[in-house]
Parts: C-alpha cells; structure tokens; sequence
C-alpha cells in the first residue's frame, strides 16, 4: 500500500500533464463531432478537480491557506456541477458550508495542539542546553583540576631536572620519575573523563557490550538482555546507554540493591531502556543524576519514567524515539 | 627481533620506533591501518606486529580486527595490541584462542620503558602480557570457578594474568620461586585445566580468569 502511495507521489507531475492532455483530446473529439452539446464538460469538471488538488498539495503554503484553498477548491468544482446540470435550486451551499465548518475546527484544534507541542519542545531545548552547559562546565572543571594541573606539575619536574642534570645526577632522576608519575595520573584522568563522555566500546560495538562492560564492574549481579534488530542512531544508541549506566549507578549507589536487570528492545519504531532494581526505592530527581538523565532523555523527544516507592523495587524506564 | 608497528599518530609511532630501537628491536615497518598492518606483515614476517586498537578509516577498533585476522593467517607473529584505553572484552577476544604471544597494554606502559621492552619480549617469545587494569577489575570478584582458590592464589593468578614469570611474580609477591611454582600449579589444578604445555596452561588460566566476567 505505502509502496503504491509513494508512486502515486513520485509520479504526481507525469500525471497533471496526462490529464490535461486528456482534457485537450477530449475537446478535440467534440470539435470533430461537430461542436455539438457541452458533453465536455462532464470530463473537464473532475479532472479539474484532481489537478487543482495535485498543485494546491504540492504547495508549501500554511495548513490553513492549504485548507482554505481546498474546500475552495471544491465549492468551484460543486457550483461547476450546478451550472452545467442547467442552474436551478442553488443546491452546492449546504456541501461547501458544511465542509468550511468541519476543517474550520480541524484548523483550531490543530492549532492548539501545535500551540501545546511548541511549549513542550521550548521546555525541551532548554532542558538539553542546560544538560549539554553543565556537562561542558564539569569537563572544564575535570581539565582544569585534573589533566592540566598534572602537566603543570610534569613540566615542572622536567625543568628541574634539566637544570640539575650536570650539578646533581641523582636528584634529576628523582625529578624525572616524579614526572612519569604526573604524566600517568594524567593519562588516567583523561582516559576517565573520555569514558565520561562517550565510552570507546560504544562506538566499537555498540549497545550490548557496552552495557555487558557496565555489568561486569558492578560488583553485583546484572543480567543484561539486548534485543535490537539493528543499531539505532548514534544520539539514540548514546542516550540509551546512559539510561543504563545512570540507572545502575542508582541502583549502586542509593538502592543498595543486590540484583539488577537491564532490558533494551525495540517498540514502535523506538528504543525502550529499563532499569529494576530490588532495592529499597525512594529515588528521586532531586539528586542532580536523575534529573540530568531526564533532561538528557527528553531532549531526543523520548520520555523518563521513574518509578521508585519506598521499600522498592525501582524501574527506571526510557523511551527514545528513533527517527530514521 | 624484528617489529611492525600500526599507529596512526606520527608522534606516536616515531617515538615508539626510537623507542624500540634503543633497545636492539629493529622495526622493519611502522604504517597507519589496519589493511596496511596485514600487508607489511605478510610481506616482513615480523616476530612481533605492534599495534593500536582505533585507526582509520572508522577510528572504532579496526586495529584489533586486523590483529585477530593476523592471528589466523600468521600465527606465528606475535600481537602486542597497545590503546588508550581497555576493555576486557577485547582482552577476551585476543586471548580466545588459547595461543600464547599475544598482548594487551595501555599505552601509558610505554613510559616505563624496561616493563615495556619487556613486555614485547615476553610476548614476541610466545608469552602474554596483560595490562594490570584489565587485571585489576577482575580482583575480589566472586565467582564459583574462582572461589576455590586462595586469596593468595588469586594474588599469584592476577599476575599470571599479566603475563609475568614465576621469577616476577615472586619478586613481586616477595615469594621464593618454589612456593610460587606450588600455588601455580594448584591454580591449574583447581581450575581443572588439561594438562598440556606450560604456556598453553597459563593462558587457559588467564582466560578462566577474563571469562569470570561473563
């Protein structure tokens, strides 16, 4: 069916021209036959119709003037029937009525909810500005007082054992080793922070054996089920490996749950993440984690839910729509 | 000894090449992917094919891809796989087949050039040589093929698991080698490995040790 509509589409110009062609051998034929009654007419009105359809859809107007040019469309194409069938009783006012009534309201309710849909996406990008400015501030702060203090402290060693080398051999060694020693930790931190920012095994091999890498430090059992037909969008596959490891660290860190189960599958042409934990609940978006992740998920247009009474179980569950 | 080494960062490779040979290990092709990586292989017939994991044209793990192929069609190259980062995944997937000579380092280790070389050595001759950070996660964990051994032989496996000596690891654990032979050989035991050779033993206990993981 879809694949027909799509010809139906792709051909929507090739078709125009071959009902106006029709229209000019259909007047042709009745120039032949002796211009006898308007029977023509009968051929012009419909097609007319269709054509005038094909280019008001093919028009990148507003919904309202496409609606507007529409029905007016089709009130010329009634009155048309009228003047043919020989006037009379002015019958085509009650069909063009009605239709100006019904896509009258289809067009308010439309703006309204396009009105609701627009508050929600502002809500949204200010959600995922905020969440990408704190990462940003956290990553500064991470360099500063990580990366970059150690290559301060490294290049300072270096000095000193450049300038001790001839006078004092053995202390330029000490200097020398103590700069290995910075530039380890460094290469730690940025190795860290990296993985903070997108895990290498992500990009690798994707959802599965990154979050197999995430159950495997946990320190408690995780069972981990993977089921996707195919790897989703980057965006998707990131944010969904963060519900993941968001969730679990909550379930670490706050839950003290002894058994977690990670599930992902597909739905509806998304991506569906959920995190049960058998702890004892309570979680809340007030301590920043949560909170960023919701941001974070509803910033791809997907949906957080969290559902943490006291006592347990907690399910976090996200759903990411996948455009492709 | 003669070495390949793949690295797409000229700053890298050069320094490592230096680095190599200051300490007698001649590198007779230093490239930057993964194709190239195979192709000077089979042309040169290195002892030892140096490696880094991300390397164009994906810059995912195209270096590890290329190690494995290597694997199995030039067994008797050795593979020291150097990263910026480790997974245990890829440690797994390295050592699956059970042969010795391969490797799996943070590139960090190149600073402690004598480890390093070492390193390269142990590996080129057949051994394996694991990074102490793949090693580390699997420490304490609770696992019922492992929980048979003792703290102290779990002590002496995460150093097997390095790829270190007897010697070594009794430097290490302030053992004489005797008693290190001894919780050696009970580790083999209690992890009821097949006797076979030695090093082929080793490396079965190692990834008895990477697939408590999983």
């Amino acid at each position: 069916m879809s694949a027909m509509i799509d010809w139906w589409k792709r051909t929507a110009r090739a078709q125009v021209w071959a009902v106006l062609l029709l229209d000019l051998f259909v007047l042709v034929l009745w120039a032949a036959g002796g211009f006898g009654s308007l029977w023509w007419i009968w051929v012009w009105l419909p097609t007319g119709l269709l054509v005038g359809w094909a280019w008001w859809a093919g028009r990148p107007v507003s919904p309202l003037a496409r609606h507007v040019g529409q029905v007016s469309l089709i009130g010329l194409f009634l009155i048309g029937v009228w003047m043919a069938s020989g006037f009379g009783d002015f019958w085509p006012v009650w069909p063009i009525a009605a239709l100006a009534f019904v896509t009258g309201l289809r067009a308010v309710t439309r703006r309204q909810q396009s009105d609701t849909r627009v508050e929600e996406l502002t809500h949204r990008r200010a959600g995922a500005v905020e969440v990408a400015e704190s990462q940003l501030r956290r990553i500064e702060r991470d360099l500063h007082d990580g990366a970059q203090a150690r290559l301060v402290a490294l290049g300072m060693n270096l000095g000193l054992a450049e300038q001790q080398l001839d006078k004092d051999p053995e202390k330029a060694q000490e200097h020398l080793a103590e700069a290995r020693v910075s530039a380890a930790a460094a290469l730690q931190e940025l190795r860290d922070l990296a993985r903070g920012i997108h895990p290498p095994i992500l990009a690798d091999r994707g959802l599965e054996a990154a979050i197999d890498a995430l159950a495997a430090h946990a320190g408690v059992p995780v069972s981990v089920d993977v089921e996707l037909a195919s790897r989703p969008p980057d965006t998707v596959e990131t944010a969904a490996y963060f519900v993941a490891a968001e969730g679990l660290a909550n379930a670490l860190k706050h839950a003290r749950a002894s058994r977690i189960d990670i599930d992902v599958h597909e739905r509806e042409g998304g991506v569906v993440v959920r995190v049960l934990d058998d702890g004892h609940g309570g979680a809340s978006e007030a301590d920043g984690g949560l909170h960023g992740l919701r941001q974070r998920v509803e910033a791809q247009d997907g949906t957080l839910r969290i559902a943490s009474p006291e006592g347990g179980p907690t399910v976090i569950e996200a759903v990411l729509p996948c455009a492709r | 000894m003669r070495a390949v080494i793949a690295e797409d960062l000229a700053l890298l490779r050069d320094g490592l090449t230096r680095l190599l040979r200051d300490n007698e290990i001649e590198v007779v092709a230093s490239v930057g992917d993964g194709d190239a990586l195979v192709h000077a292989v089979l042309r040169e017939r290195p002892d030892i094919a140096i490696v880094d994991i991300r390397m164009p044209p994906t810059f995912r793990d195209e270096g590890l891809r290329a190690a494995l192929a290597l694997r199995e069609r030039v067994p008797e190259t050795a593979v020291l796989i150097i990263s910026q980062y480790v997974e245990e995944t890829y440690a797994r997937e390295l050592l699956a087949d059970g042969g010795g000579g391969v490797g799996y380092l943070l590139k960090d280790r190149v600073m402690d050039v004598r480890t390093f070389v070492e390193a390269v050595r142990r590996v080129a001759d057949g051994g394996t040589a694991l990074d102490p950070e793949v090693v580390a996660h699997f420490v304490g964990r609770r696992d019922d093929r492992l929980a048979a051994l003792t703290p102290r032989e779990n002590e002496v496996l995460a150093l097997m698991a390095e790829g270190r000596s007897n010697a070594s690891i009794a430097e290490a654990l302030v053992l004489t080698v005797g008693a290190v032979e001894k919780h050696v050989a009970s580790i083999l035991q209690k992890l009821r490995l097949p006797p076979s050779e030695e090093t082929h033993r080793r490396v079965l206990a190692v990834l008895a040790y990477l697939d408590s993981s999983s």
